[in-house]
């Protein structure tokens, strides 16, 4: 079996999951989740062993042609799509098997495991292609699946609009995507990747500072940046290990994979707009964690604050440190995903973190590898988020001083929040009463948690990644001499700032504390929070609402009304003159009858 | 003295105009007829002038088509008359206005 | 020029007469079940004979001017240059194909829809589908235009005597502005065809008549406008479409499937076909009026407007008129590309269209409403409804994977060689109609059940989807499905047919 066909298996895989579950298996729930699980390994065993095979290939087919124009489906499998692939490979895998687990008194189980197969396989499309408009058409179906899975519970209304505003959002950013698209292949007459970096080595490429600057917004869209972060926080709607698996590790880095392989079109000014872009996001959404309540909620705005991370490392000119970053974000954000399924399943579907709490003693797996992911994110050394996050900070510091000063104020937030949700889930007493009958779930939700720790723990060492991936790790950034000093102990000095003020100042009794204490503080961060969605309400009430209502309103009374039935009206003003002549009396009709000879007499002897 | 052409059209004119008026302003359908007949006489009287004195023939030949053409008309206006009184009990003209609207 | 003789099986000729046959059979007093029965073969006849010219297509000799199973026949009005001329090429056949498809579907779901005077509606139905049929297989263009009115009589019928809300209205303003586009266009093609010299309707003839003798450029001038206005108020170009939200709201569903699906794409089958080839210099002359009137008004203005519906069907017929926006701007763009994009356009809109409509009437029956503001929570009694429903939306709204995203793309692409701000304005309409197709999706089937239609659920218990309205709806998703999956089967033809049609308007700019 050559490379090519293993790829195409990959991508096939899933969707044929999708399609059985689909026509066949749509009321049987366990058969649908074995074969979607079934699909996730051939998924995973695919994509390790090309990524371990070494080799790389690129092959396309003509899809659609119209002139000069064609459309090309084909695949790029190079350094970038390998580090990818797997890693979308394994979290998928880790996220399948958890769900046999959590999802297994669920109902409607077969839509979600199909929603789950045809997630995988638009996410692995987005991977594996070698061309921009190929990309987008996968694009949009990851935007597809993403709807599909946060509506997974569509009797709530707070999931529907969730999954309508996730579509919709990134549907915005999509619209600058593509028009850029367009833009590049009208500037260099292709979109393929490996004609692009031909051209930008042959130095026939047409820059532009608008071309990036689109292509950037299908990113803003999908990986919820600024101001375009609003549906990340909504799509917690949908079931847990779908959070951890879309909105954390894979589709929402979709959008730093696509700035990598775009990265030649990339011109400074387009660079310094998104390393600003990333690091004002992870910063918005650093404050916003700090205030929530619901377990979920602090992830996802914990995702948002570690995306704009990585969207600011890849500003500040290295994709490389992005995809380090990218890739033990995926392991320890998975893991504290599927943690919090693990807790919100213990905890009987409770998601409030005031009414957890003494789940060390009772859930200790969980709270190990939870701990794990913890130190991991906050940067503790030796641990994977450690190296990616130092390498980000070193990168900043030596390019934008003003940037490595809001991204290690950043870290200090991280660090605070991460801590007082570690804090007030596991330790104290148990403040419900679910909480005190909490017990770990079986082996299927546990064991991708004890895998993920493995690899949140050793995922900062390089020697850790095959061979294959050496083409991207040599690119991550080493800090030297005085900057890496510097970043280190900065990195240190944060690490401890944070979680010391956070262990200090949050009690586990059931209060938030900042809202107790420090009430204008607390009202703050939360107004924060909510501004961009009260600003985007008013604008879609009271701007789009309104002119969409007057449009209708000149429409139906302008257009069909005065015009349409005035031509009637005025065809019948015309008739009942016209009828007026009908008198029905003899006299009148001899009247004009004397009257149309008089004109012909007229017209006869030449007067008329 | 010997009436002139002149003479024979400036009556056929004045006795065509007083038909003419007499059926624009009478009321009676009768008396509208008889205004039709006085119109079509009036013809016949310019016809036979001009053949008297043209010395040709042809006006006389004329009147016979037009008095012929006029009885059967006459025939047929007053069937149609007579049906028309039976069912609207009237022949004044401004009341037989059915046809309007 | 098109020999009149034709060979012993003429499958274009079959999918005209067929249902004409049934519908006068019925018309003679058949008796009902033996009607119905007779009706699925009238149905189902046109549609398996665009399948065998589908699949034969390509190997097929094509004749002349890239068509294919030509035939003529003769009816006595040679004199005029008249004559009942059958022909595919790369154009009309994904046009041929749609009618069949969506004649079917509407075909079989009328069937199962227990409508009054079920023969009277099934003959109008039935000489509804074959002038269809007709009008995409004709070479001439007086039988073009003749089958164009056979189809759309029916629909005048069908919406004054079965349709719903104030259909006598919507009925009487759909007859005289339809006729009023209609007459245009007979004006515009008798011009064509008196100005040309050429002395026949076939538009073989005439294509070679006027590429050695172009028309002088004020009558092309002219003639275009005439077309251009005649052909865009039959395919409700702004400001001339307020028949469509009245008259689709009114029309009942296998009437507003076959007028919206696929009579409304004779205007634009009529200026890719007819007008763009045979009047280039007309065609660049008027591009940038259409295009302004195209983008600002029926992307723009319809597109807002739709945003405000409250009324499910209205908002469909909207929205139809919303992407005709789309293919009239790839018209404009006057290129190989972007005419390509309308052809793809046409069947893909004809097919989502279509099911919209069906599943609109779908959830009318259970919901005995078309107010969105009263639905919700359907999904959970019908979940196959909901399913197809979403799948309708996100097909017209463009997902890849079905056939709009391929109609709508190439589009786009050539619309920025065009104009760059009217690009922009056309893609702002996939966002503003990803809103409102979705917000219906979610008020219909997604959420609690609201408090109306549990009232209307338990006084008649609601069920998901009978098999007699699963199966058209399954017929036409599937089609969606699979030209979007592999739009070679379409777009290799209409390439090559493009191959000299859109050169010329680009070569006179």
């Amino acid at each position: 079996m050559t490379p090519l066909d293993t790829a195409l298996l990959v991508l096939l895989a899933p969707l044929a999951s999708a399609a059985v579950i689909t026509l066949l298996l749509a009321r049987r729930g366990s058969a649908a989740s074995a074969l979607s699980v079934l699909a996730a390994a051939i998924v995973a065993a695919g994509s390790l062993s090309l990524a371990f095979g070494g080799g790389r290939f690129s092959g396309s087919v003509e899809w659609l042609r119209f002139g000069n124009f064609a459309i090309s489906l084909g695949f790029r499998y190079d350094d970038l799509a390998a580090l990818m692939l797997a890693i979308v490979a394994v979290v998928g895998l880790c996220v399948h098997v958890f769900s046999l687990g959590y999802m297994h008194d669920e109902p409607a189980k077969a839509r979600y495991f199909g929603g789950l197969s045809i997630f995988m396989f638009s996410m692995i499309g987005i991977v594996l292609a070698d061309n921009l408009f190929m990309m987008f058409i996968f694009w949009e179906l990851v935007g597809f699946s993403s709807y599909f899975l946060i509506n997974h519970w569509r009797e709530r209304k707070s999931a529907s609009d969730a999954s309508k505003k996730a579509f919709i959002v990134n549907r915005v950013g999509d619209f600058g995507f593509l028009l850029g698209i367009i833009l590049c292949y009208w500037a260099n007459g292709t979109v393929g990747l490996g004609e692009l970096g031909a051209a930008h080595a042959a130095g026939t490429l047409a820059y532009s500072r608008l071309i990036p600057l689109l292509l950037f917004c299908g990113a803003v869209g999908k990986s919820a940046q600024l101001p375009l972060q609003v549906w990340l926080p909504d799509a917690m709607e949908g079931p847990t290990p779908v959070s951890a698996l879309i909105h954390a590790a894979t589709m929402v880095a979709a959008g730093i994979y696509m700035l990598c392989r775009i990265s030649v079109l990339m011109v400074p000014q387009a660079l310094l707009v998104i390393a600003w872009v990333g690091t004002l996001t992870a910063l918005y959404a650093a404050l916003c964690a700090v205030t929530q309540r619901d377990i979920k909620k602090v992830l996802a705005y914990s995702t948002l604050s570690q995306l704009g991370y990585m969207v600011a490392a890849f500003g500040l000119g290295s994709a490389g440190a992005a995809m380090f970053h990218l890739t033990t974000h995926a392991f320890f954000k998975a893991l504290l995903f599927l943690g919090s399924g693990s807790v919100i399943l213990g905890c009987h579907h409770e998601q409030d973190i005031f009414r957890m709490g003494g789940l060390r003693t009772r859930m200790p797996l969980t709270f190990w590898t939870f701990t794990v992911a913890v130190a991991a994110i906050v940067g503790l050394p030796g641990l994977a988020g450690f190296f990616s996050k130092d390498a980000i900070l070193a990168l900043a510091y030596d390019n934008n001083p003003a940037v490595f000063a809001l991204l290690a104020l950043t870290a200090i937030l991280t660090a605070f929040y991460m801590l007082r949700l570690w804090k007030i889930v596991f330790l104290g007493n148990p403040r419900s009463e679910a909480a005190g009958h909490a017990r770990e779930a079986g082996i299927s939700v546990t064991a991708p948690l004890v895998l993920l720790a493995v690899l949140s723990a050793i995922g900062g060492y390089r020697g850790a990644y095959p061979r294959g991936f050496e083409g991207i790790l040599s690119q991550v950034p080493e800090a030297g001499g005085a900057t890496h000093a510097v970043v280190l102990g900065a990195s240190l000095f944060v690490l401890a700032a944070g979680a010391a003020a956070a262990l200090a100042f949050y009690a586990t009794d059931g209060t938030d504390a900042l809202e107790t204490r420090l009430p204008g503080v607390f009202g703050f961060l939360s107004s924060l929070r909510t501004s961009f969605d009260t600003a985007y309400d008013a604008y879609v009430s009271k701007v789009q609402q309104r002119g969409a209502l007057i449009l209708n309103f000149i429409d139906v009374v302008g257009l069909a009304g005065v015009v349409v039935r005035g031509v009637g009206g005025a065809a019948e003003v015309v008739s009942s003159g016209l009828r007026a002549l009908h008198t029905g009396r003899l006299g009148n009709y001899v009247y004009w009858f004397l009257f149309g000879v008089a004109v012909l007499w007229a017209y006869a002897a030449g007067i008329l | 003295m010997k009436p002139t052409l002149d003479a024979f059209v400036l009556l056929s004119g004045a006795l065509f105009a007083v038909g003419f008026l007499g059926v624009l302003v009478r009321r009676n359908t009768l008396v509208i007829f008889m205004c039709l007949e006085l119109m079509l006489v009036a013809a016949t009287l310019a016809l036979v002038a001009f053949s008297r004195f043209n010395g040709t023939g042809d006006g006389d030949v004329f009147v016979f088509f037009i008095l012929t053409v006029a009885a059967a008309e006459v025939a047929v206006g007053l069937a149609i008359i007579v049906a028309l009184f039976r069912t609207r009990q009237t022949i004044q003209v401004d009341r037989l206005n059915s046809l309007r609207r | 020029m098109t020999t009149l003789g034709h060979p012993a099986f003429d499958p274009l000729l079959l999918s005209v007469a067929a249902p004409l046959a049934v519908a006068l059979s019925i018309a003679l007093g058949l008796p009902k079940r033996y009607a119905v029965k007779l009706a699925y073969v009238g149905f189902a006849v046109p549609a398996l004979m665009a399948l065998i010219v589908w699949w034969g297509f390509g190997e097929a000799a094509k004749e002349s001017h890239g068509y294919a199973f030509l035939s003529g026949y003769a009816t006595g009005l040679d004199g005029f240059g008249i004559g009942l001329k059958f022909g595919i090429n790369g154009i009309s056949l994904p046009m041929f194909v749609l009618a069949g498809l969506v004649g079917l579907a509407a075909g079989l779901y009328a069937i199962q829809s227990n409508a009054e005077r079920m023969k009277t509606y099934l003959l109008l139905l039935l000489v509804m589908q074959a002038g269809l049929m007709g009008t995409f297989a004709s070479v001439d263009i007086f039988f073009f235009y003749f089958f164009h009115e056979l189809a759309l009589i029916p629909t005048f019928i069908m919406v004054g005597v079965w349709g719903g809300r104030d259909r006598t209205y919507a009925a009487l303003q759909m007859t005289i502005y339809l006729t009023l586009g209609a007459m245009l266009s007979l004006l515009g093609l008798i011009a064509i065809y008196a100005k040309s010299g050429a002395g026949s309707f076939d538009i073989l003839v005439l294509r070679d008549t006027l590429a050695s003798r172009p028309l002088g450029e004020t009558t092309q001038r002219h003639i275009f406008g005439l077309l251009l206005f005649g052909f865009g108020i039959l395919v409700s170009l702004w400001p001339f479409h307020s028949w469509a939200p009245l008259g689709y709201g009114a029309a009942p569903s296998s009437a507003a499937m076959l007028h919206a699906g696929v009579l409304k794409k004779f205007g634009l089958y009529g200026l890719l076909q007819i007008a763009l080839p045979l009047l280039p210099f007309g065609a660049s002359h008027w591009s940038q009026t259409l295009a302004v009137l195209a983008g600002v008004g029926n992307v723009l203005a319809i597109g807002l407007v739709t945003m405000a519906q409250r009324d499910l069907k209205q908002m469909v017929g909207y929205s139809s008129v919303m992407h005709m926006g789309y293919a009239f701007l790839g018209i404009a763009a006057g290129s190989i590309l972007g005419a390509g994009g309308v052809v793809m356009l046409m069947v893909a809109h004809g097919l989502s269209v279509a099911l919209l409509f069906l599943l609109s009437t779908s959830v009318y029956q259970r919901t005995h409403t078309f107010d969105m503001d009263r639905m919700g929570g359907l999904a959970q009694k019908a979940p196959a409804l909901a399913a197809l429903f979403v799948a309708a939306t996100f097909a017209s709204i463009g997902l890849p994977g079905f056939a709009n995203f391929w109609g709508e793309l190439p589009i786009f692409v050539a619309l920025w060689g065009f104009s760059h701000a009217l690009t922009v304005v056309a893609l702002t309409g996939t966002v503003v109609s990803a809103v409102y197709g979705l917000r219906a999706a979610a008020r219909v089937f997604f959420g609690p059940e609201s408090a109306a239609f549990s009232q209307v659920a338990a006084a008649n218990p609601t069920l998901d989807l009978a098999w007699g309205e699963k199966l058209p709806a399954l017929l036409l998703a599937a089609a969606l499905l699979f030209i979007g999956v592999w739009p070679r089967s379409f777009s290799t033809e209409i390439n090559r047919a493009l191959g000299g049609a859109a050169e010329t308007v680009v070569a006179s700019r």
